[in-house]
């Protein structure tokens, strides 16, 4: 059983394994073989028994979320954007493979033959009836009475002992072979142009890999790869550019750039407040019910939890666009109750502060049942003997909570309240599917709207402006928003270990 | 040893697995995929190459293409819209093709829109635009001119009922549906460089007559003609309830017009009076489909012969005419289109293709944002100005 199990992942990594050494990808390679061996080591020897239960959890670690964290610092250095998508090897592969039509084009109908052991022969013939003979390499006129010609029912074809015409089927599956071919023919190159033809073309660009030069095969021109592109000395450039290592440039812009520090205050405010009070807003109001739901006096309690519940176990993506609809000036519910009672329209999505508002309460709303929850966890968890004791001293019910439960909750909960901050910080969906950043604002330098937090100004910054796509800059903008976050939480957990010095 | 023995096996087993036969591999959306899908058996009976059409749904379309084939696992065949194509040919991810004789049934205008630098990257098979589509039982004549426009939408709107005049997704950010407003005097995208290419240094989103008409639309907002933030779901909501005379839409809303029972026609978007007198119909974004071929594909030839001997033919152009019921770039087939797609052909006479250069990104997101202010009430010269510096800041323009 164990063996099998072992097999199966074998077989996973090995078909993995070519995959990944087809794309050239070593680094994920040898990181994968490395886990792969390190895997039948663990498992087969008896020595590292411990192990078969670390190794896995760590590799899976490792894969999920250390390796996408090197590679996004990686990009971060690196000009990864719109017009630099490719490594440049694929690059070169592409203009090698560039070819211009032929001043003179000439076609060639052709015939395909295959030996027993897959060697391939081409019978060509042009436009003049002009016959030819190819192994994929060169071109070789045939004369009319050649041996190896034969006419049959008006078709010329080829006899050549041990081959064998290829038709039909057999010559689709043929065609990418013969689509690699490049016969050099005269001033020209053969390629396949069709189905059933060959046409003669010009190679446009060769590289060579010692100078590190792709040259211009008409113009002889030298074009050297600069910034991410294939330059001439004049300063004209080749698409497509390829991914390329550019330092801090990425890091430099953000910092030097006048714009982006312009917006960066404002938006950066709006983050902090808006995690803040989501956070606050949703913890008060989850422990409010939870104060409620632990009194034993309440009937039912069962379906009001149940009930309370409900905006957690909804999809944020359903309940976002359904708050976005009742919030809508025209024609939302609010503004329909408000309009047909005080005849008032309130801007809900369309004014800074209003929107801010309504973003507040739809996340107040999709979080209050997780702050519930904690806080009935850790309720049940503050001993019954602590309440007697401060009923006895002479505590009402206002000083029992001030005094000993909210203190006691806040061991067990401030970190958890980090992360819902630190949540919140990051929360792009919710943004995203209810305002996207909007409304706009007058006198913005960059796409910053006004309910647009750190992580969706930078989507609009990287993805939705400029020219196109711009990863590196996003990557490095990320990693700026998690060294804030990071100082930000090893804040709060430093002010939470007071906490437990003092009441725990 | 046995153990060892049957470790070998499976990992032998596995490499067998890897080994491949000629496949050609199409990303396609849903609504075209089945159609594919019976092409691609037909292929296969007469070729024996075997034919993937892999389904996604349009909008993943495009960032599915860019990663795959960038990992070097992309299609040989993908469907897309021409205004896609500037991010391809930039990424060096789609393929020039020819189209030989062919070539002179598509309509030259589908064919300009997949051109690049050129060079053709696409096979266009249907096109589509806005165009005014009004309720017959509220306009009997529909408008010629934005004056008529405006007297039918003073003389039919109703706030409290409610009941709009002319109803478009105006909701923050759509520049493509606010698009004809400016161009009806004089805006424009992107103006053309000495060799006839498109300069995205030259945006044309704040002049005078982009001004003008924005202003008009403005105008309109205030006087409750015409409802703000609509999104597509309440624009479903408002031909459910009939609660609007006309709308600028495409022909992707006529499913919805058609179930909820409006009683509609279908025609140009009437003429605005300029700032200097003469009439101009709006000009509408274009926006073109079709397949394109991966620049990385082992498979050119047989992409090739399937495009041109499968999909480039009246049957199956008839089939993606009727499927998404869009104007046909193959002209044979537009014999067969139905009186609907003839009228949102009237007003492609006014079309110009979306721009496809990857600079159209800043034109999205600040036409977009100048919508929103506009909307909110900021004057409309001080909105698209600001547009127009910061998208030739953000393109390096400035």
């Amino acid at each position: 059983m164990k063996i099998l199990l072992l097999g199966i992942v074998d077989a996973v990594v090995v078909w993995a394994g070519v995959g990944l050494g087809t794309q050239n990808a070593y680094a994920l390679l040898s990181l994968l073989l490395l886990g792969g061996v390190g895997l039948n080591i663990a498992i087969l020897s008896r020595r590292a028994y411990p192990l078969r239960y670390l190794l896995p959890s760590l590799l899976v670690l490792f894969g999920m979320v250390v390796y996408p964290i090197l590679y996004n610092v990686y990009i971060s250095f690196t000009n990864l954007q719109t017009g630099n998508l490719l490594q440049k090897s694929q690059v070169i592969h592409l203009l090698e493979n560039r070819y211009a039509p032929a001043p003179e084009e000439t076609i060639y109908a052709y015939q395909a033959y295959l030996s027993d052991k897959d060697e391939l022969l081409l019978l060509l013939t042009d436009e003049q009836g002009q016959h030819f003979l190819s192994q994929g390499k060169t071109l070789e006129p045939l004369r009319p009475d050649d041996q190896r010609l034969v006419t049959q029912d008006g078709t010329t074809g080829l006899d050549v002992p041990g081959y064998h015409a290829v038709t039909g089927p057999a010559l689709y599956q043929l065609l990418p072979r013969l689509e690699t071919l490049a016969i050099p023919v005269d001033n020209a190159t053969l390629r396949l142009s069709g189905i059933r033809q060959f046409k003669t073309v010009i190679k446009q660009y060769s590289y060579n890999p010692k100078t590190d030069r792709l040259v211009d095969l008409q113009t002889a021109i030298s074009y050297a790869p600069v910034d991410g592109r294939f330059t001439s000395a004049a300063g004209k450039t080749i698409e497509p550019g390829f991914q390329t290592w550019v330092g801090a440039r990425n890091f430099v812009r953000i910092f030097s750039s006048a714009a982006i520090g312009k917006d960066f205050l404002r938006v950066f405010l709006w983050t902090v407040v808006w995690a803040m009070l989501s956070v606050f807003l949703s913890f008060s109001l989850g422990l409010s019910f939870a104060l409620l739901l632990n009194d034993r006096k309440l009937h039912f309690r069962l379906v009001y939890r149940t009930l309370l519940l409900v905006p957690y176990v909804m999809p944020v993506f359903i309940s976002a666009f359904v708050w976005r609809g009742m919030f809508n000036e025209n024609f939302g519910i609010f503004n329909r109750i408000l309009g047909d009672l005080f005849h008032v329209q309130v801007p809900w999505l369309t004014n800074a502060m209003w929107a801010r508002a309504s973003l507040i309460m739809i996340n107040v709303w999709l979080s209050f049942p997780y702050m519930m929850l904690i806080s009935l966890g850790a309720l049940q968890s503050i001993p019954d003997q602590l309440y007697e004791a401060a009923r006895v001293d002479g505590a009402g019910a206002w000083r029992r909570f001030w005094s000993v439960t909210l203190p006691l909750l806040m061991i067990s909960l401030a970190p958890l309240l980090i992360g819902s901050f630190a949540f919140a910080f990051n929360n792009f969906t919710l943004i995203y599917l209810v305002t996207a950043g909007r409304p706009a604002v007058l006198g913005a330098a960059t796409p910053a709207g006004a309910t647009d937090i750190l992580i969706s100004w930078t989507y609009r910054i990287s993805f939705q402006g400029g020219s196109g796509n711009n990863y590196g800059l996003a990557a490095a903008i990320s990693i700026l928003i998690f060294v804030m976050i990071a100082t930000i939480s090893a804040i709060g957990f430093r002010m939470s270990r007071h906490l437990e010095e003092v009441y725990g | 040893m046995k153990k060892l023995l049957m470790l070998v096996l499976i990992i032998a087993l596995a490499a067998v697995v890897g080994a491949a036969q000629t496949k050609l591999t199409i990303f396609a959306d849903d609504t075209r995929t089945p159609l594919l899908r019976d092409l691609g058996a037909q292929f296969t009976a007469d070729t024996g190459v075997e034919v993937d059409v892999v389904e996604y749904a349009w909008n993943d379309l495009r960032s599915a293409y860019v990663t795959s084939t960038q990992a070097g696992e992309g299609p040989d065949i993908v469907i897309g819209a021409h205004d896609w194509v500037g991010e391809y040919v930039a990424n060096g991810l789609v393929e020039p093709i020819d189209l030989g004789k062919k070539v002179a049934d598509f309509s030259p205008a589908a064919l300009e829109a997949f051109t690049v630098n050129g060079a053709l990257y696409g096979l266009p098979y249907a096109s589509e635009n806005l165009a005014l589509v009004y309720d017959k039982d509220l306009v009997p004549t529909p408008p010629r001119t934005w004056d008529g426009l405006l007297a039918i939408c003073r003389a039919v709107a109703d706030p409290e009922k409610p009941m709009y005049g002319l109803a478009f997704q105006n909701q923050a950010g759509n520049f493509y549906q606010f698009f004809p407003f400016l161009s009806a005097a004089g805006g424009y995208i992107f103006g053309y460089d000495d060799k006839g290419a498109l300069n995205p240094c030259d945006v044309g989103i704040a002049t005078d007559g982009a001004i003008f008409g924005a202003t008009l639309y403005q105008s309109m907002l205030k006087e409750d003609l015409i409802p703000s933030g609509v999104d597509w779901d309440t624009l479903n909501a408002l031909v459910e309830g009939h609660n609007a005379a006309m709308y600028i839409t495409g022909p992707w809303l006529i499913g919805a017009i058609k179930s909820a029972g409006v009683n509609y026609g279908i025609t140009q978007i009437p003429a605005i009076k300029g700032p200097n007198g003469a009439y101009n119909v709006p000009k509408v974004f274009t926006g073109v489909q079709g397949f394109m071929v991966n620049s990385f594909s082992d498979n050119k030839t047989i992409a090739m012969d399937f495009l041109m001997n499968y999909v480039a033919t009246m049957d199956t152009m008839v089939a993606l005419m009727n499927l998404g019921d869009r104007a046909p770039a193959y002209l044979p087939a537009v014999t067969q289109a139905g009186p609907d797609i003839l009228a949102f052909s009237q007003q492609a006479a006014f079309g110009v293709p979306m721009p496809s250069i990857p600079a159209m990104a800043s034109i999205w997101q600040e036409g977009g944002n100048a919508l929103d202010l506009i909307n909110n009430g900021t004057d409309p010269a001080t909105a698209l100005k600001q547009a127009q510096d910061l998208i030739l800041t953000a393109v390096d323009c400035k």
